[in-house]
């Protein structure tokens, strides 16, 4: 088990409202584990919560969370800064907005290095046109000075990726990752994150609405809704034979 | 009628370079340069900037070089011809002075001594740039003459040369006082902002304590604190300090507000679950994008921190005779009678207004040409 999520609750400061309530998950080891719902259903809160970044006026109210046998809850602020971007990383749905518009991509992937490893500055830089190129990106010399708004939709999901895999974390937390990208490069993207996964011996929280996604890549698979899991298992059976009337629907709704 | 000229020019400019596609920073830099006027106050400065770095060289006399008997000498007439008409390489005569029934000195020029002007003299020693000794100048004459190319001060010390000197130090009070305010200034505004809650509380109330003092007063109060004793290097310092302390709450007040709405920003969450630290995500992520509204404030600001120090040392508590600084020249200006018989004893306020005038106009030509609004 990579990941242990013990009867997670996270609710609203204010009005004690549960926006995340009572869920409980584990993913194995090298697994792709997706975290389906649809909007609203607490599925990205649940992603953030790992990493204790919850927005302001949401708090964890309960539960465990455990990574390499630590409580993430629990864990000092200082460590925790260490397991983020190096044990545990993230991916997000908009690389636009995600990556910084006045820093290049060569520098926003070598701030991985920088804050966590002492790796001189060419060192650095090498390993940041390595994981260029590991991500598919066939001139890394010109994307790594380029800024983020100078390269296209799927280069920047690319980029994203590699930020993301710079350490070698166990664990992706991947936010809706293909949901900004056309069709044929959402299957880029995803076949991306196969190889990904063989090279790096790494584990995936995918999170999506997307069940199309779930069937390309996902080995288990948690149905969200209203904050709560209504039906999880194995990715195939699920799919195959949907025993609740919610995942039935976004069954239907899938393309 | 200037005006439209203006905006025909930048219009005109946009459009023959709206093929090649622009970077931001072009198209600001393309406004400005349209902006004649900004261009010509960037010259200006410039040279008042180079001048005040090689004042050593340009002046002909040290700061405190003088000659009691020149007290208030008006400037040197370089002639070109001598008494019969001939045509001679520049020179200036030599001075006598009578006193009239006023007891007012009269100065009459002895045609007998010639000083010829010469290039590249030794003269005065001084330190190239503080480290390598020196005594060479740009102008001067030979020993015996000596040369007022904008008239003496009371002490009869070149006001050419004590203008040049004391412009380093009202330049650099200006350049150095908003370098270390400003630096305070984002700090704490992008911490307050960053951290909003009680962080942010504390932060501002410390800010408007600052702000709720009228700035002069409270100079005047700080600069009473110092004491009366410090040497001119330690009374420069303490200027700067004083300055930079009344001048960075105001900034982080503005900077605070744009941090609250930038921490909102997606590529911030990103950075803190890359595990980046709260300062380097508050200097490398969050800051730069304040940085359009930072280089205009710090433009506009400057000319504060030039009159500050101008009006301390014009009251006696700033820069102390014998340094020179464009305040305490001032000084000498400050009676009527004195500006009378000697006017040129006004020229550093016409300098410190030169100055910040110039620095004004750069700082709101920069507002335009960053002002992603005004492209039209």
């Amino acid at each position: 088990m990579v990941l242990q999520i013990k009867k997670l609750s996270v609710s609203v400061a204010v009005s004690d409202k549960k926006i995340v309530d009572d869920l409980s998950l584990q993913i194995p080891d090298r697994s792709v584990f997706a975290l389906v719902g649809g909007s609203g259903s607490g599925k990205s809160t649940t992603g953030l919560s790992i990493l204790r970044l919850l927005a302001p006026g949401l708090e964890i109210s309960g539960g465990e969370i455990v990574f390499a046998g630590r409580d993430l809850l629990k864990v000092h602020t200082d460590e925790l800064r260490n397991i983020r971007g190096k044990e545990i990383a993230m991916v997000f749905q908009e690389p636009l907005y995600a990556f910084n518009p006045v820093l290049t991509i060569g520098d926003q992937i070598e701030e991985v290095f920088s804050s966590h490893t002492d790796f001189p500055k060419d060192k650095r830089r090498s390993q940041s046109l390595e994981l260029l190129r590991v991500v598919g990106i066939k001139e890394p010399q010109r994307v790594y000075h380029n800024y983020p708004h100078q390269l296209s939709g799927g280069m920047r999901q690319r980029a994203m990726i590699a930020q993301a895999v710079a350490l070698k974390p166990k664990l992706i937390i991947a936010d809706e990752p293909t949901s900004s990208l056309d069709v044929t490069l959402q299957a880029r993207i995803l076949e991306l994150f196969a190889k990904l996964r063989q090279e790096f011996d790494l584990s995936v929280l995918l999170i999506t609405h997307d069940l199309g996604v779930v069937k390309h890549m996902a080995d288990s698979v948690a149905v969200m809704k209203a904050g709560k899991i209504v039906e999880s298992g194995m990715a195939a059976t699920v799919l195959k034979n949907p025993q609740h009337q919610y995942t039935r629907e976004l069954l239907a709704y899938a393309s | 009628m200037n005006k439209v000229v203006l905006q025909n020019n930048s219009s005109k400019l946009l459009q023959s370079s709206e093929k090649v596609s622009q970077t931001p920073f072009q198209r600001a830099m393309a406004l400005f340069r349209a902006n004649r006027l900004a261009v010509f106050s960037l010259m200006v400065l410039g040279i008042i900037h180079v001048a005040a770095v090689f004042a050593d060289f340009l002046a002909p006399y040290s700061y405190n070089n003088e000659e009691r008997t020149f007290s208030f000498a008006p400037p040197s007439k370089i002639h070109f011809m001598d008494e019969n008409g001939k045509l001679r390489r520049p020179f200036i005569y030599g001075r006598t002075i009578t006193f009239n029934e006023f007891h007012k000195r009269l100065y009459k020029d002895e045609i007998h001594q010639k000083y010829p002007l010469e290039f590249f003299v030794q003269g005065d020693s001084y330190k190239i740039l503080w480290l390598v000794p020196c005594s060479l100048h740009l102008f001067g004459v030979k020993d015996g003459g000596r040369i007022y190319l904008w008239g003496a001060d009371s002490r009869g010390r070149d006001l050419f040369s004590r203008l040049l000197h004391g412009a380093r130090i009202s330049l650099s009070i200006g350049l150095v006082g908003v370098f270390i305010s400003f630096s305070i200034g984002l700090l704490v505004g992008g911490m307050a902002g960053y951290y909003g809650g009680k962080v942010d509380d504390v932060l501002m109330r410390v800010c408007e304590m600052f702000m709720l003092f009228p700035g002069f007063y409270l100079l005047l109060a700080l600069r009473a604190v110092v004491p009366s004793n410090f040497n001119s290097v330690q009374v420069y310092v303490a200027i700067i300090v004083i300055l930079s302390f009344i001048g960075w709450a105001s900034l982080a007040r503005v900077i605070r507000g744009m941090c609250l709405s930038l921490r909102e920003r997606e590529f911030v969450l990103a950075a803190k679950t890359m595990g980046l630290s709260d300062l380097s995500i508050i200097i490398r992520h969050i800051l730069p994008h304040t940085l359009s509204y930072s280089l205009i404030a710090i433009m506009l600001s400057i000319p504060g921190y030039i009159l500050a120090e101008s009006a301390l040392s014009l009251i006696g508590l700033g820069i102390q005779d014998p340094y020179a600084s464009w305040g305490n020249l001032l000084a000498e200006a400050m009676s009527i009678v004195q500006i009378k018989f000697a006017p040129w004893i006004l020229l550093p306020g016409f300098l410190i207004f030169i100055t910040v005038m110039c620095f004004n106009v750069v700082g709101d030509a920069l507002r335009d040409a960053l002002d992603p609004k005004s492209s039209s």
